[in-house]
């Protein structure tokens, strides 16, 4: 896959009229900062929000999400198979994509544990792109010497170093 | 409020061109939110802009997160056009025929850096280009403003500091030694100036509160910096100087990013403790780093107060309520403090002697409650009776391993327990009571010292309670007396009641009333006695001698130049450790890109599990963001 291949669904914006707050001018010593909601590496798709200058009311502002989704259109039904076919469905459900599954720490009592913050966390979710970090490996059939082995390969060669 | 986007299905050619399109009006309505976006959320960070004298060169340095895939893959340096970013070079060894000859990529997987050099600069080499890992236009990238100026001069660049969320930084700030007597500074620029973050007139930023040290340096006028706990908030431009921003002195420019690859366990920040309870703490090191010290400090405003160093040395005042527990394998050690008062609270810092080191900020609070461990907190012995010291634990306990320790400035050694009880210690745990005993069949000189109960879970290490143990030198104590002072006191253990502190011990002494009864017992008794007491004299000096030929408890007067050499030797069994945990992470560097390496596991073709990696969401403006029914492509 090369990077033709991807397109961008881009900042598409949410306005939100349920949350806003008052400016106080010079006050602010930040820039206005996006906070990520989600990203989620597995469908390529991430949430961010950020408060911006209403434009009814420049006093007040308002909470703008911004959705953004890359589709791998080249990618295959099981990425860890090359020889499935192309995948030509994408479904980005926002429900699931923030969910927070990743186990973060935990305080509880004097101890400290991992836990998922969310209730359903199956692991049954199918990804749409290679993950970074992870090593994609899958079996061809090699023939040499007159006999047929199957040897593995990595599809992520760059993610594979053992060290 | 929901958004359905139907993409019939169209040849891939019209849906391209149509995605195109439609990312084309988004890109033009919002450009200005989404460059801001790109470089904030992008791992990788260099210099905003360099300049270089024409016909010069200049050096663009790009860091990266090191993590295993980002030190193998791909690094690049494109130049922007209209259209996309150019290929200028690459570390697959692609060079672009206008560069060829006079750029040079060179990567440092290690350090986490590769830099880029370009000579014989030409003004047509002007614009924004971008430092990059993987392939061009995947967003793991630096944009970066190439000046091409003709001299003499060029502008300064700021010093550039890339640090790990939630890690630390040391800056090294040096001005000239006129300015020693002068007011020293950071500051962190935002749109109305430059706002303080702590200057040498004890003013600290409350957002900084706890986690930022100034410390004077040898040479007048040069500081170092240091902050810990480093947030996403923390990235941007600083200044240190001398003087007063704006107004007179000298100040120095440093861009400061924070970045999040891998979530490293850091623990909770702020610890909670009770009046004469104890806090355990662990610390997170690098177990590839070769620190020589480790060590835990308290913050104070002009510096942080070395409390305890995995060097067994420590601030008197702590003796016997401070431990330090390294375990160099998996990079933590472990910091005990017990018997709490008011005055322990504060900012607290874990620290290694490495530069890249991250340094972590522990807040210790001390709040309402009570201790879990319970039992007499000093017992008196007299030598060679039997000492029972009890430790009682509540319920929420009874699942951890609990253990009995001596006390010492090198570690807290667990006393052995009552199975393989050879040298007369025994340590049992009596359920029913939730008790845990530390029993001495005969108590020495030697054995004098502070004493820890304490629990731990898995490998972790939990609440401690500290008795001291005072043992009087008392030689007159006849052999059967004793004995039955011993049983008595076994039958009885009931140490929790102060009256009964130091258990069997005060039974010892003999009863005086029985002296009255007659001089012709006390003289035909005194004789045999002295006799007994001469005899237990000898045997209890040569015991004794034996027991300190082979142990190093500790000691009292004569015998110092023993203890020392204990410690010593402790110490150097510390620093032997460390190396065996270094030599065995040591990384080897692999070849060339296109290497393919097969690993086992599993290549059935399953689907892969949700990878919900690195999500990060500091604050949830709005939780509605979750209930959107669904978004859904198809082609």
């Amino acid at each position: 896959i090369n990077s033709r291949n991807w397109q961008e669904v881009s900042s598409l914006l949410f306005f939100s009229p349920f949350k806003t707050r008052p400016v106080f001018p010079g006050y602010e010593d930040e820039e206005a900062e996006e906070h990520v909601l989600v990203d989620n590496k597995c469908k390529c798709a991430r949430v961010t929000s950020k408060f911006v200058p209403s434009k009814d009311n420049p006093q007040e502002e308002v909470l703008v999400r911004n959705i953004r989704v890359i589709v791998p259109l080249l990618s295959r039904k099981n990425i860890s198979d090359p020889t499935s076919p192309v995948r030509t469905t994408f479904v980005y459900r926002l429900s699931e994509l923030c969910k927070k599954c990743d186990p973060t720490e935990v305080e509880l009592g004097d101890r400290v544990v991992t836990a998922e913050q969310s209730n359903n966390c199956s692991s049954s979710d199918t990804c749409y792109t290679y993950d970074r970090n992870k090593c994609y490996t899958t079996t061809f059939p090699f023939f040499y010497g007159g006999k047929i082995n199957t040897v593995q390969a990595a599809l992520t060669p760059e993610s594979c170093y053992a060290d | 409020m929901w958004l359905f986007t139907d993409f019939r299905r169209l040849g891939n050619q019209a849906f391209e061109r149509k995605m195109t399109f439609l990312v084309f009006i988004f890109l033009l309505s919002f450009l200005q939110a989404e460059s801001a976006r790109v470089s904030s959320s992008s791992p990788i960070f260099g210099p905003r802009q360099v300049t270089g004298l024409l016909g010069g060169s200049v050096t663009v340095k790009c860091f990266y997160p090191r993590t295993s895939v980002n030190r193998h893959d791909r690094k690049y340096w494109c130049k922007e056009s209209t259209r996309q970013c150019v290929t200028v070079i690459s570390s697959s060894g692609y060079t672009a025929q206008d560069f060829a000859g006079r750029a040079t990529i060179t990567d440092f997987p290690e350090q986490g850096i590769f830099t880029i050099e370009i000579s014989k600069l030409v003004e047509k080499d002007i614009g924004f280009y971008k430092c990059g890992i993987g392939l061009v236009n995947r967003g793991l990238s630096f944009r970066v403003k190439l000046d091409v100026s003709k001299g003499p001069n060029v502008p300064e660049e700021a010093e550039l500091y890339y640090i790990e969320l939630g890690g630390s930084v040391t800056i090294n700030c040096a001005f000239s030694t006129e300015y020693g007597s002068e007011r020293k500074y950071m500051c962190k620029m935002g749109k109305i100036g430059c706002s303080n973050v702590i200057d040498t007139y004890g003013n600290v930023n409350e957002n900084y509160k706890g986690r930022v040290l100034l410390s004077p340096q040898e040479l007048a006028g040069s500081f170092s910096l240091y902050i810990t706990q480093m947030r996403k908030e923390d990235s941007g431009v600083y200044l240190c100087g001398v003087g007063a921003y704006g107004e007179k002195g000298e100040s120095k420019e440093l861009d400061v990013h924070v970045y999040q690859e891998t979530s490293v366990p850091q623990g909770p920040h702020v610890i909670n403790g009770v009046i004469g309870g104890s806090v355990s703490v662990e610390c997170h090191y690098d177990p590839r780093g070769n620190y020589t010290i480790k060590y835990w400090c308290k913050w104070r405003k002009n510096g942080c107060n070395q409390l305890i160093t995995n060097l067994a040395s420590m601030i008197d005042s702590y003796e016997g309520r401070i431990v330090l527990h390294d375990n160099p394998e998996n990079g933590t050690f472990t910091v005990i403090m017990n018997q709490l008062t008011a005055g322990d609270a504060g900012y607290y810092w874990c620290m290694t002697d490495g530069d890249m080191e991250r340094k972590s900020t522990k807040e210790l609070k001390i709040i309402d409650g009570q201790p879990g461990l319970t039992g007499p907190k000093k017992i008196d012995a007299v030598i060679g009776t039997q000492v029972t010291i009890s430790c009682s634990y509540p319920c929420k306990y009874y699942s951890y391993q609990k253990y009995w320790c001596k006390w010492r400035n090198t570690g807290c050694q667990t006393l052995i327990s009552s199975e393989q009880n050879q040298t007369g210690l025994v340590v049992n745990c009596d359920k029913e009571k939730r008790t845990l005993y530390l029993t001495f069949d005969q108590v020495i000189q030697t054995d004098q010292g502070w004493y820890w109960c304490g629990v731990s879970h898995s490998g972790h290490y939990g609440e401690t309670m500290a008795v001291f143990l005072t043992v009087n030198g008392d030689a007159i104590s006849p052999n059967a007396k004793s004995e039955d002072a011993a049983i008595s006191n076994t039958g009885s253990e009931n140490s929790n009641d102060p009256q009964n502190r130091g258990g069997v011990i005060d039974n010892n002494s003999l009863p005086s009333s029985e002296e009255h009864d007659s001089s012709k017992v006390i003289l035909s008794v005194l004789l045999p006695i002295a006799a007994v007491c001469l005899l237990l004299a000898t045997v209890f000096v040569v015991v004794k001698f034996r027991l300190l030929k082979r142990t190093d408890l500790v000691s009292v007067g004569s015998y110092r130049t023993n203890i020392s050499l204990s410690e010593f030797e402790n110490s150097r069994d510390y620093g032997a450790k460390d190396n065996v945990g270094i030599h065995g992470a040591q990384e080897t560097q692999l070849g060339g890109v296109d290497e393919f390496i097969t690993t086992p596991g599993n290549a059935e073709g399953a689907e892969e599990p949700p990878k919900v990696k690195r999500v990060r969401t500091a604050r949830i403006y709005n939780p509605r963001c979750c209930m959107q029914p669904s978004l859904s492509f198809r082609q």
